[in-house]
């Protein structure tokens, strides 16, 4: 995709990231903004909806919706950070390292993390969560959205390997491994807030996923994918306690998607 | 185009022994001598490996029934709600590709575009079920409980009410891709130098797009279906989940989470295998469209 620099383009991103700063606030301060702590029963009436006492409603427990909104996001942010630098590590940086492997080597590596990127990354979450434990939820997260932004690495890096600024650094003596470094720096410095934007929404989809199939977070600890699990048997008679939780994620995911400058409907 | 083949198919040829050999490893795990040490595993693997070659993948560990034969049973539930999905992702991709793919209405879609894009496949699930709940007054099957079965060739409104919800999901998560793989070909297709240089020849622009664009769009369409499976499958998951039935995905999340390796096995190598498959087919079919869309 060829990067676009319009001014259309540069305000959705800064507005991404205007985003996230404020969810980044947001998170920070979800003990002092709460009204009630986590998973905390019996604070108002059950299934009561939005009011002016409880401006998001209640739960079937009497939990507070608004409360539980904020100490969901903040979960969901607190495991998707790590998470994200997993996918970092694992894909882009590795990506680009194998890529500058010998020909043979650095194509092999890439073939077999081509048969993972063959597989839906959610599925592949659950498989490292069942090899593991829920524990590991975070990084097994993270390695599953890393064959994609792998791949994508590695073929960029293949681009710049092959480029006229390589064969001529070649050329004039500089040695494989400082041209290696050389990129990295000027990889990680141009990519570097867009590819972790990018990973941000990879994961934070994944992990809601999972913790929504029952594999991520374990009650009383619950990120929004267990909010919406858990709000799944009646929320069609009380939209609001499914409402809620899904507006923050998706305004999460979408404030990442921009900042990432990713394209309508481009995959994170 | 005979070597562009040859030399796909050895790809894909790689990807499924790949695939084959992930799948024994995961299925050899099911296997009691597996444990205790890397040597263990490796025999383990060795012999699970041999079984698969064999089509046996060994019994499950809840019901002792053949995995394979749970597979058998489920797959077809997934296999046509993917189906399904794929004709809906076409219906509905292919025009918001064609109509948003430029200009001034690509901008006015846009912010929807990305809010949609942004809503992962269970939200947007759960919000076409409360949709069809509250508004259609559809019977919604949601909640736990034992799954139902689903008719993929409903005979009545109420068969086709059920179909619709799971469909509609694993579609509209298709459709993104399919849309996206449609602009990203569209887009490629206006920069190229061929447009201004049959222009200068005096071709007329209508000639230029029914014989040059338009193939070379489909053909970045036919190329991007490995990646439209992919988003089918993750969504088929999703959607049997949601609205409780009985698929293959639905299957490997609970074999998963109940331990039961040998039938997580065959699930994953079914569902690699397809989409490499998809993968390959849309290449091979996008290869003669490249050749002779673009212009000497």
């Amino acid at each position: 995709m060829t990067p676009r620099t319009t001014p259309l383009h540069a305000a959705l991103v800064i507005t991404g990231w205007i985003g996230l700063g404020l969810i980044a606030v947001a998170v920070s301060l979800a003990e002092f903004i709460a009204s009630a702590p986590p998973s905390a029963t019996n604070i108002g009436p059950l299934l009561a909806p939005p009011s002016s006492d409880f401006h998001f409603g209640t739960d079937i427990l009497g939990r507070d919706m608004l409360s539980e909104t904020l100490h969901g996001l903040s979960a969901t942010v607190r495991s998707a950070l790590p998470a994200m630098v997993v996918a970092l590590i694992a894909g882009t940086l590795f990506g680009f390292v194998a890529a500058r492997l010998p020909r043979g080597l650095a194509l092999t590596v890439r073939s077999i993390v081509g048969i993972l990127a063959s597989l839906p990354a959610l599925l592949l979450a659950i498989l490292a969560i069942g090899l593991s434990t829920r524990d590991w939820a975070t990084v097994a997260a993270g390695l599953s959205a890393a064959p994609l932004t792998f791949t994508r690495a590695f073929d960029r890096a293949r681009l710049q390997e092959r480029s006229s600024h390589a064969e001529y650094a070649r050329a004039t003596g500089i040695s494989s491994a400082t041209l290696l470094r050389r990129d990295l720096v000027y990889e990680f410095t141009d990519t570097i807030l867009s590819s972790a934007a990018r990973a941000l929404a990879a994961v934070t989809i994944i992990l809601s996923t999972v913790s929504f199939l029952g594999f991520g977070a374990v009650p009383p600890h619950r990120d929004l994918g267990l909010m919406i699990a858990a709000a799944k048997p009646y929320f069609l008679h009380a939209w609001w306690v499914a409402a809620f939780p899904a507006l923050a994620l998706t305004t999460l995911i979408l404030f990442a998607r921009l900042a990432a400058g990713l394209d309508e409907g481009e995959r994170a | 185009m005979t070597r562009f083949i040859l030399r796909e198919a050895g790809k894909l040829g790689l990807g499924l022994l790949g695939a084959v050999l992930l799948a024994a490893a995961i299925a050899a795990l099911s296997d009691p001598r597996a444990g205790g040490g890397l040597w263990r595993f490796l025999v383990a693997w060795g012999r699970t490996l041999d079984g698969v070659v064999h089509l046996d993948f060994g019994a499950s560990a809840m019901t002792g029934a053949p995995a394979l034969q749970m597979l058998a049973q489920r797959l077809p539930l997934t296999l046509g709600l993917v189906a399904e999905g794929f004709v809906v992702a076409l219906l509905v991709g292919i025009p918001i590709g064609v109509l948003f793919g430029a200009g001034p209405a690509r901008r006015a879609a846009a912010p929807l575009v990305q809010v949609v894009s942004a809503a992962p496949i269970f939200v947007a699930g759960l919000a076409l079920a409360f949709l069809a709940a509250n508004v259609l007054h559809w019977p919604v099957p949601s909640g736990q409980g034992t799954p139902s079965a689903l008719m993929l060739m409903p005979n009545d409104a109420h068969a086709l009410q059920a179909l619709l919800l799971p469909v509609l999901t694993v579609g509209l998560a298709g459709a993104a891709a399919a849309q996206l793989a449609l602009r990203r070909a569209g887009a490629a297709s206006a920069h190229q130098t061929w447009r201004a240089q049959l222009r200068r020849m005096g071709l007329p622009a209508w000639e230029i797009e029914t014989v040059y664009g338009v193939p070379e769009i489909f053909a970045g369409l036919l190329s991007s279906l490995g990646e439209v499976m992919l988003a089918l499958f993750s969504a088929a998951a999703v959607a049997e989940w949601v609205f409780n039935y009985a698929g293959a995905a639905d299957l490997f999340v609970k074999s998963v989470a109940l331990h039961d390796w040998a039938v997580a096995a065959p699930v994953l190598l079914a569902f690699a295998g397809l989409t490499m498959i998809a993968d390959f087919i849309g290449r091979c079919a996008a290869a003669p469209l490249l050749a002779t869309g673009a212009p000497p």
